[in-house]
């Protein structure tokens, strides 16, 4: 979308609010809303962690916390998480991609309701009761192990289990995927029949229109999608502490142990620089995104 | 006809698919929550237990007060946000998408420490600060959500259209954006409250009792209880939202694919 | 003679006044239990008691009801006194408590911790602010000098000992931490938590130590023992909780014996039969919890009367044991009619800190049956210094096992 070109002149005749300086005023105004409430709910706090990152356990200033972060285990943890992060990630957006759009093209109304409820409920599942039901599922005396065993699939015997990188993965999916179909849903809701019909008449076919039209069209909410899913997954925390016992190398843990542990007590601030490193990684992750998500917003124009 | 079947086959394969995967892990879980070992039989007896415990409703009610509440901040602060981004301050998107995407990239206990440090005293004292920390916590979600809804509407050429036809912004925002955005709005919302109606960690962390906490309290003496517990949380906010949905009309989707 | 009789009666009437002030005044003097340092500036057991009883609440942070059996302590204390126990988030960590008393405010604050002794670091001691007050118990001299501060801020209260806790279903019987490495035991070993995180599991790590050659500074064999169970597959990822108890996540934990009648008795309400055993060849006794009183409690008359609670030897009633005619009893005569804490210590598994000297007085009462020690077993108890050392190594490798 571009931006209108809005021209109101004060008496000399020089635009206002077409300045830079007018654009930026004009912008926090706008912004003004979420930017106090993210200040003082979200960058207060945050501000505090990031203080406290560079802080000696004497109260002095150090960079020591945040040169521990390449040192193992901790660079082991943070390319586990981010490993952890991608698959998650891909492995549960297409087929949230496809669920979303299978409902959204083809669904009743009343069908759309039932799924973006449910979704809403599925996508914030994690922790002890998500680690149990999969356990209770899958895990060694599991409800569906059990069926599968009748039906001659032992997986157990196979090699399988839900405390590995891949089960992280598995259970993962429980939350991403409907967090995909809530977040990506709108994308399809919005497609505009007229350039189906557009394209009809123009002699495209179904397959034809998508490829050329849709999916490109759709390709920078995917994308951001997918750096939602991103996101969330190299976060979690409360579902990765249930389901294993720390010999998953990850972020999140190495920092709920540090700060909220029986063991250790003197390493808060390496805690607090973990957690800043984590935004740092989200950052440069987000680089790649933005220069996907300006091409293809040519596509939209 | 043969054409109707054969386009809703993937739909409803997709949707069989969709269901095992859920109800799966779920109801192996609710097995066990119906177990009652001492009788050997199944039985609602360890739902019973948590419904007759004296502080259920209560618990249950400052839970939903707080989540209505997160729903609100949001919806406040989120819907005319992402309405202007979409409307004109589309070269501000990539510092709000970072903005937007913060919590969900710091994980929850660094946040909870920070809160604890960075809030004044009267902020901790008063249990409405929850509901300003689950809206933050959801902003990641309801921001996207919004945002990908917004974009996929001529939201301009509408705009435009009202203005053009003598409509105030007040109007247009009322009359015309949210009709459009309300099954997006919606699905923002929803994520917000069953965000909110489970969130344990910052409660806890801030030294609040809120519904979640006062499970984990009575999940210490009570195995199977504690089963029924979670599942009973999870169903019981599929069932609210559901019954929130039900008295809110869907808009209906803008693609048709009936030549398909 | 008018003048003379008012003048009388007004003098007799001022000193009759003034005598009844001056025996009315000292009762009237309030005590400040907040800076109460023992029993006697408390002003008694009896006004200790009607002072706590006027407070009405107590607040604790991180008791899980089925540790060392602090459920049965805050039942008992709490109809004895008829005081309301608050637990702030029982499942918490002895990291979540020190924080609390940092930052949270008024209202939160506890009145009393349970920590771990590493938890002590930076938070006594030269340098650091004074955040627990002064308090010495009844039988403070009676608390071994290695866990306590001398001036009475902090002192230990009861340890225990790793076992193994497995399901009966289990064939061979495990007796030994080597027996773990048994493959009959596939994918049914566990460990309650991380050892990065959780005193349970770090002491199971030097468990496996002892039992594998190690020492209390050599943790490394106990690395490897574990290295070795996930190598074989008998070492399960996941977390040994009741839960996953339940759904057969895993057979054999090593567990704290003051954790186990709890876990067993809540597996038997679940239709599970769990067992529990001290391993013979390694006995590793943990280094006591330390209790302490806040300096900024909310209720310091409450807080100090649980201090003595939980220190005394007392052989009494149980809560369920208490009758209407007990509760009208006067606050000392209470007291000593209640089980003192330190038993409901060891009727939870727990070694109580004032072990000893109640076993010369005769009022240990007998803990669970089965949790005994293997005649002649070699005790050993890592200490803080020790324990940092392991720290470094367990957080280093475990990560990457």
């Amino acid at each position: 979308m571009t931006t209108p070109e809005v021209t109101n002149l004060d008496r000399k005749g020089a635009p206002i609010w077409g300045t830079l300086i007018g654009q930026l005023l004009k912008a926090l105004l706008a912004l003004a809303p979420l930017l106090v409430f993210m200040s003082i709910f979200f960058f207060a706090p945050l501000t505090a962690v990031v203080l406290d990152s560079f802080q000696g356990n004497d109260g002095n200033f150090t960079w020591a916390n945040y040169a521990d972060v390449f040192k193992e285990p901790i660079i082991t943890a943070m390319r586990t998480s981010l490993a952890l992060a991608l698959v998650s990630a891909i492995v549960s957006a297409i087929p949230g991609a496809v669920l979303a759009f299978l409902i959204e093209s083809r669904g009743s109304d009343r069908l759309r309701q039932v799924v973006a409820s449910i979704s809403g409920v599925l996508a914030n599942t994690g922790g002890v009761p998500l680690a149990f039901m999969f356990i209770a599922s899958l895990g060694a005396e599991g409800a569906a192990t059990s069926l599968l065993k009748a039906i001659g699939l032992d997986i157990y015997s196979a090699g399988f289990s839900l405390f590995t990188f891949g089960g992280l993965v598995l259970v993962y999916t429980y939350f991403q995927i409907p967090m995909m179909v809530i977040v990506f849903s709108p994308a399809i809701h919005g497609l505009r029949k007229e350039w189906n019909e557009a394209a009809r008449t123009l002699g495209a076919s179904g397959r034809q229109f998508w490829f050329s039209v849709g999916i490109p069209l759709l390709f920078p909410s995917f994308l951001s999608a997918l750096l939602l899913l991103f996101a969330s997954a190299f976060s979690a925390y409360a579902t990765a502490r249930a389901m294993t016992n720390g010999t998953i190398a990850l972020v999140p843990l190495m920092i709920g142990n540090l700060l909220d542990g029986n063991v250790i007590f003197d390493e808060v601030n390496l805690a607090k620089a973990l957690a800043v490193a984590m935004i740092v990684v989200t950052l440069l992750a987000m680089v790649p995104y933005l220069i996907i998500q300006r091409r293809a917003q040519r596509w939209q124009g | 006809m043969k054409g109707l079947k054969s386009r809703q086959l993937p739909l409803t394969i997709g949707l069989i698919l969709a269901t095992i995967f859920v109800v799966l892990p779920l109801g192996s879980a609710a097995e066990f929550s119906l177990r009652e070992p001492l009788k050997n039989t199944h039985g609602f007896d360890n739902y019973v237990w948590f419904f007759e415990a004296p502080d259920f409703a209560k618990y249950l009610g400052i839970s939903f007060g707080l989540a209505l509440a997160s729903a609100l901040i949001l919806l406040v602060i989120l819907v005319p946000t992402v309405v202007w981004l979409n409307l004109g301050g589309s070269k501000f998107r990539g510092l709000v998408e970072f903005i937007s995407l913060l919590p969900l990239v710091i994980p929850v206990v660094a946040l909870a420490i920070g809160a604890q440090t960075a809030l004044p005293d009267f902020a901790q004292t008063n249990e409405v600060i929850l509901a300003f920390m689950y809206a933050v916590l959801a902003v990641p979600y309801a921001y996207r959500t919004m945002d990908t809804g917004l974009r996929s509407i001529p939201l301009q050429t509408i705009v435009e259209a009202a203005r053009g036809l003598g409509a105030d912004w007040l109007a247009v925002l009322f009359k015309v954006i949210i009709p459009v955005i309300r099954s997006t709005v919606l699905s923002a919302l929803f994520m917000t409250l069953a965000l909110s109606l489970g969130e344990f960690t910052i409660t806890s962390l801030l030294h609040w009792d809120t519904f979640t906490t006062w499970v984990t309290t009575m999940s210490q003496s009570n195995i199977l209880g504690a089963i029924a517990l979670s599942v009973f949380s999870l169903v019981s906010v599929f069932v609210l939202l559901l019954v929130i949905s039900v008295f809110i009309k869907p808009t209906k989707s803008l693609i048709i694919s009936e030549e398909n | 003679m008018n003048l003379k009789r008012i003048v009388a009666v007004a003098a007799a009437s001022a000193i009759a006044l003034s005598a009844a002030v001056a025996i009315s005044t000292p009762s009237q003097a309030a005590v400040n239990y907040c800076k109460a340092t023992d029993l006697k500036t408390a002003g008694g057991m009896d006004a200790l008691v009607k002072a706590a009883k006027k407070e009405g609440a107590l607040n604790v942070i991180t008791l899980p009801r089925d540790w060392a059996n602090y459920g049965e302590a805050m039942d008992l204390f709490s109809k004895a006194f008829g005081i309301k126990i608050n637990d702030d988030n029982p499942d918490g960590s002895s990291a979540y408590e020190i924080q609390t008393i940092k930052t949270a405010p008024a209202a939160k604050q506890p009145d009393v911790v349970d920590i771990g002794v590493s938890a002590l670091n930076g938070v006594i001691g030269a340098g650091s602010d004074k955040i627990f007050a002064d308090y010495k118990v009844a039988n403070f001299a009676a608390i071994p000098s290695k866990w306590k501060s001398e001036s009475g801020s902090w002192y230990g209260d009861y340890n225990g000992i790793i076992g193994i806790a497995y399901d009966a279903s289990v064939t061979p019987a495990p007796t030994k931490i080597a027996d773990l490495a048994n493959a009959a035991y596939k994918g049914q070993v566990a460990l309650t938590g991380d050892p990065t995180a959780g005193q349970e599991p770090f002491m199971a790590v030097y468990a496996a130590a002892i039992a594998k050659g190690g020492s209390l500074d050599n943790v490394q064999p106990g690395i490897d023992f574990f290295k070795s169970l996930k190598a074989s597959g008998n070492f399960t990822a996941t977390k040994a909780t009741p839960e996953n108890y339940i759904a057969g996540a895993y057979k054999v934990s090593l567990t704290w014996n003051f954790n186990a009648p709890g876990a067993i008795a809540g597996a038997k309400a679940a239709g599970k039969n769990l067992k529990f055993v001290i391993p013979s060849d390694a006995v590793i006794a943990g280094t006591p919890y330390i209790q302490a009183i806040n300096a900024k409690a909310p209720h310091c008359a409450a807080a100090r009367l649980w201090e003595e609670f939980l220190y005394s030897e007392n052989k009494g009633k149980t809560s369920t044991q208490l009758t209407p005619a007990d509760l009208k009893l006067t606050g000392s005569k209470l007291f000593n009619t209640i089980e003192g804490g330190q038993n409901v210590f060891v009727s939870g598994g727990a070694t109580p800190i004032l072990q000893a000297d109640m076993t010369k007085k005769k009022t240990l009462i007998n803990g669970p049956d089965g949790f005994d020690v293997p005649k002649g077993a070699k005790v050993y108890q890592p200490s803080p210094d020790q324990q940092v050392a392991g720290k470094t190594l367990v957080s280093a490798q475990w990560p990457t096992l």
